[in-house]
């Protein structure tokens, strides 16, 4: 028997045997999708899409569903996530948006302004702070940034929120900041590498015609390469959304929806996002009632990194007419 | 072509009795886990009884939270959940509650806070948030914001507070920091001199914290005997059905073996002191 | 000034260039000078926060970082601040390591040339590409939490234990099989790039020798591409140890590695541990833990396990002269 497995494969199998082992990955998608739906039923059966709005504190919400039996009432299940959506979508927001300005901005640095030297060493720095893990990071807020800030944070303002939330540093502030550290790295390569691939006619036409070299860049590379940037920040959306350790460490635990209405206190509430309410209550999969929420939970979060990768595939299409790269 | 086979039949063997023959030297294991103020207990006690067995029985303890234990023996995923409260309803069905020791509950603050009593509606106006300032509460020099500290919600020590010292009331959280484990509060009051919460006696009767006392009551392990403080309970083992097997040999240990109550006996009340009878 | 002075000069020097003044730095306008200005700022603020990121754990990990660390096991939890080490950590990250790329890399150059060698039918070679990126694109956290629903099925109770409810579903081999799926992206990515790249001349060669295609694929091909490979798993083994939801959610959180009953290997693999990543979550103040020197220790040393397989990321790319696909052309 070994024979036949030695003896040198026709084409015919060889292009079976390769093709099932890479259908395995799509198998493995469907089935994931399948077992979080199914694992989420209970939720989605009692509450419907009221689970999506607003229903009090998400907390007191979660800590009843660890004390409930095996047999839960309908009512058990009523939850309202609409203020973890909410920090989800804060956080998110304000990072990619941070990153995307700074990531333009090292990228047209690294492609044209940088001495040879400088760019040598830019690529294995941008490496290294894209392979960090998140949880160094993490480390970083929770030891330093949150005592700083807690540090900034004045009796008043403390004393100004007092009767609805605690403030003790961490935070929209500190998270947002962290986001966007962990998430500019991968923009920078990704624009870097766009930026690079535009041919140098079209620049040099630019600074021929009379541009500055600032202008040529920004008036006809950027344009060139927006497919790219919309494929990096669709990139970096996701992995902000879905980071849930830094934010469970650093975002001061308690899900509360930051008001921006509330001046620079804002930058110091505490909130929650979804995947981080996920890591909070892990332990306590084995209640019934809680475990179908956070399985609910994680379905949103699957179901929206789809929809990230299909609108970022969607706004691509019309601008591929550029045919730069990616 | 003939070594490559031999190779091979020498590999498959090789797995084969890899997996087959150490069966004979594995060492049963119990799996525990829930309250983290009776962790500290959980530890010396599965350690001592698994020398005591010659190591043949190992233990492995998680924390999580008095709720996470119940839930977790109440589905089977692990053999004794650990409790720092009582029964529920809403707990899973069928689940027996052991006693094993007695412990208390502390209002505990910053040791640059030292309040040395507060009456119970004092108490009650802190942790349910209707008083917000240090100024309003007398045996305080501050006048800063109350940074009030608790327990999340799965904790038995909360639920022990909550029906004792706040007299059935809730703490209200936000404006309260949840922490997950008295580990954590404890650091969260050492460290801000605003804080207040409470704490298992394992971790408050320090000198790193001020053990506040209630309604003129000190707490205190003596207070706790004789229940003149009101804010005590009893940590408990809880298993699926009544006890038996293994875990029901270690829990009838903990429940009368003399080197059990050794251990009981250096930070909180083995169950064989009671409350003396008077007269 | 320039061009006045090649006018005077004779004309044995070629002319100096000048640059003229239009696109001399201070002749921009004001808004155009600020860009130009943030753009370097940006620039070297990232290197500084990278340098502010390294110094720290540096300095941090030579104030609590002893070699008995690295050599000890962990003490029980309640005494973490003051004593034990982190080797099983260690040991837990190492053989993760292990088992995820054991999976992913041969799943990710599968897949790989697959897609690009074979590819039909093309919907198929189109959804498995998605697949891919579907998977890039996945929150760690759900594909932890998938890991538990599907392995806590009775079937799979062979992979960690079994327990009344079903299987404990949390050990080495299950998030071993999750973990893997975060680095299948980048040995696929990479190993495509490099397989596009290779020249179709060296294929063709193959066959004018009378290869069949799978042949030539094993023996001429995929050697070519021997490098990309590397590099991919080396990204990919990077993003295994760096990660840490998988690891809180599926590998039991227990501190010390608990072997399971039975066999010296498949035991180990079958129980629970830790890793650097869930010792230094738990040892902060989101754990449990009360030991920050420790988490700081640990995190130290994780990063200087980073940073080598970063630089091994590099030197990789430099082995035995540049890859296949940049040497001449066949035949020029």
């Amino acid at each position: 028997m070994l024979d036949r497995i030695r003896r040198p494969w026709s084409d015919r199998r060889a292009e079976l045997v390769l093709g099932a082992a890479a259908c395995l990955l799509a198998i493995g998608i469907v089935t994931m999708i399948v077992f979080v739906v199914r694992g989420a039923w209970p939720t989605f059966s009692h509450d419907g899409f009221s689970w999506l709005g607003s229903h009090g504190s998400v907390d007191s919400r979660i800590g009843a569903m660890q004390n409930t039996s095996a047999n839960p009432a309908a009512s058990a299940y009523q939850i309202g996530i609409w203020p973890l959506i909410y920090g989800t979508l804060l956080s998110a927001g304000l990072a990619v948006a941070l990153a995307l300005a700074v990531a333009l901005a090292a990228s047209i640095f690294i492609v044209d302004f940088a001495p040879p030297a400088v760019r040598r060493t830019m690529t294995p720095v941008i490496r290294l702070l894209a392979a960090v893990p998140s949880v160094l990071y993490g480390l970083i807020g929770v030891l330093l940034l949150v005592p700083f800030t807690n540090h900034l944070v004045t009796q008043q303002q403390k004393a100004s929120v007092a009767y609805v939330i605690q403030l003790s540093g961490g935070g929209v502030a500190v998270v947002v900041l962290l986001l966007a550290v962990m998430i500019t790295p991968i923009m920078t390569a990704l624009i870097t590498d766009a930026l690079e691939s535009v041919p140098r006619p079209w620049r040099e036409g630019a600074i021929a015609l009379g541009l500055n070299p600032l202008r040529a860049t920004l008036a006809v590379s950027v344009r060139a390469i927006r497919p790219a940037i919309v494929g990096a920040v669709g990139l970096a959306t996701a992995r902000a959304i879905g980071e849930a350790i830094v934010v469970s460490m650093a975002s001061g635990g308690a899900s509360f929806s930051p008001n921006p209405t509330d001046g620079v206190v804002f930058w110091f509430e505490p909130f929650e996002t979804a995947a981080s309410t996920i890591v909070r209550n892990a332990d306590g999969l084995s209640a019934p009632v809680l475990h179908s929420t956070l399985y609910a939970i994680a379905a949103l979060l699957l179901f929206s990194s789809f929809m990230l990768s299909l609108a970022a595939y969607l706004v691509k299409l019309p601008l591929r007419r550029y045919q730069v790269s990616n | 072509m003939r070594r490559p086979r031999r190779l091979l039949a020498f590999a498959i063997a090789a797995a084969v009795l890899a997996i087959t023959v150490p069966v004979a030297f594995a060492a049963q294991i119990i799996t525990l886990s829930g309250a983290t103020a009776s962790f500290p207990l959980l530890e010396q006690l599965t350690a001592k009884y698994a020398t005591l067995q010659h190591n043949k029985i190992r233990f492995s303890v998680s924390q999580g939270g008095a709720s996470v234990g119940i839930a977790d023996v109440g589905a089977g995923k692990v053999d004794i959940g650990d409790s720092s409260r009582g029964p529920q309803a809403g707990d899973p069905p069928n689940l027996y509650f052991y006693p094993i020791a007695k412990y208390f509950v502390c209002v505990v603050t910053n040791k640059s806070n030292p309040i040395a009593n507060l009456t119970e509606s004092q108490v009650q106006q802190i942790f349910e948030g209707k008083v917000r300032n240090w100024s309003q509460v007398s045996g305080s020099s501050l006048s800063t914001t109350i940074d009030v500290q608790s327990r999340t919600s799965v904790a038995g020590v909360l639920t022990t507070f909550q029906n004792t010292l706040l007299g059935g009331g809730k703490v209200a959280s936000p404006p309260a920091t949840a922490w997950a484990s008295e580990g954590l509060e404890q650091q969260a009051v050492e460290k801000d001199p605003n804080a207040i919460g409470f704490l298992s006696d394992y971790f408050a009767v320090n000198n790193k914290l001020n053990a506040v006392a209630y309604n003129g009551t000190a707490c205190s392990v003596a207070n706790a005997v004789n229940e003149t403080y009101p804010g005590w309970s009893f940590f408990y083992e809880v298993t699926k059905g009544p006890k038996s097997g293994t875990e029901g040999k270690f829990i009838n240990w903990i429940q009368t073996s003399k080197p059990a109550k050794k251990i009981i006996e250096t930070n909180w009340i083995p169950l064989t002191i009671t409350k003396p009878v008077s007269g | 000034m320039a061009q006045s002075e090649s006018a005077q000069a004779p004309q044995l020097l070629p002319p100096r260039r000048s640059r003229g003044r239009r696109s001399s730095l201070f002749s921009w306008r004001a808004r155009d000078q600020a860009v130009f200005a943030l753009a370097w700022i940006t620039g070297i603020g990232l290197c500084l926060v990278v340098a502010a990121i390294v110094l720290l754990f540096a300095t941090k990990g030579f104030d609590y970082l002893r070699p008995d660390l690295l050599f000890s096991r962990p003490s029980a939890a309640v005494n973490q601040a003051q004593s034990g080490g982190f080797l099983d950590p260690i040991e837990g990250t190492v053989m993760l390591g292990i088992l995820g790329l054991a999976i992913a890399a041969p799943l990710g150059v599968i897949t790989a040339v697959w897609v690009v060698e074979y590819g039909r039918p093309r919907w198929l070679s189109r959804i498995v590409e998605s697949a891919v990126e579907v998977i890039a694109g996945t929150p760690d956290v759900v594909l932890a939490i998938f890991g538990l629903a599907l392995f806590e099925l009775g079937i799979f109770a062979p992979l960690s234990f079994s327990s009344p409810g079903g299987a404990f579903g949390r050990s080495f081999l299950t998030s071993g099989i999750i973990v893997s799926a975060v680095a299948i992206p980048s040995v696929y990515t990479a190993t495509r790039n490099g397989l596009i790249a290779t020249p179709r001349q060296l294929r063709e060669a193959s066959y004018a020798l009378g290869k069949t295609r799978i042949a030539t694929i094993r023996r001429v091909v995929l050697p070519a591409v021997r490098r990309d490979i590397a590099t991919g798993a080396t990204l990919g083994l990077g993003r295994i140890i760096g990660d840490t939801a998988i690891v809180i959610l599926l590998l039991g959180a227990t501190l010390r590695t608990q072997t399971e009953s039975g066999t010296p290997l498949l035991g180990l693999l079958r129980g629970t541990g830790s890793t650097l990543t869930s010792y230094i979550y738990n040892n902060s103040p989101s754990g449990e833990g009360n030991a920050p020197n420790k988490a700081y220790a640990a995190a130290a040393f994780l990063l200087l396990l980073i940073l080598l397989l970063n630089w091994g990321v590099g030197r990789i790319g430099r082995i035995g002269g540049p890859p296949i696909h940049e040497e001449r052309r066949l035949g020029a």
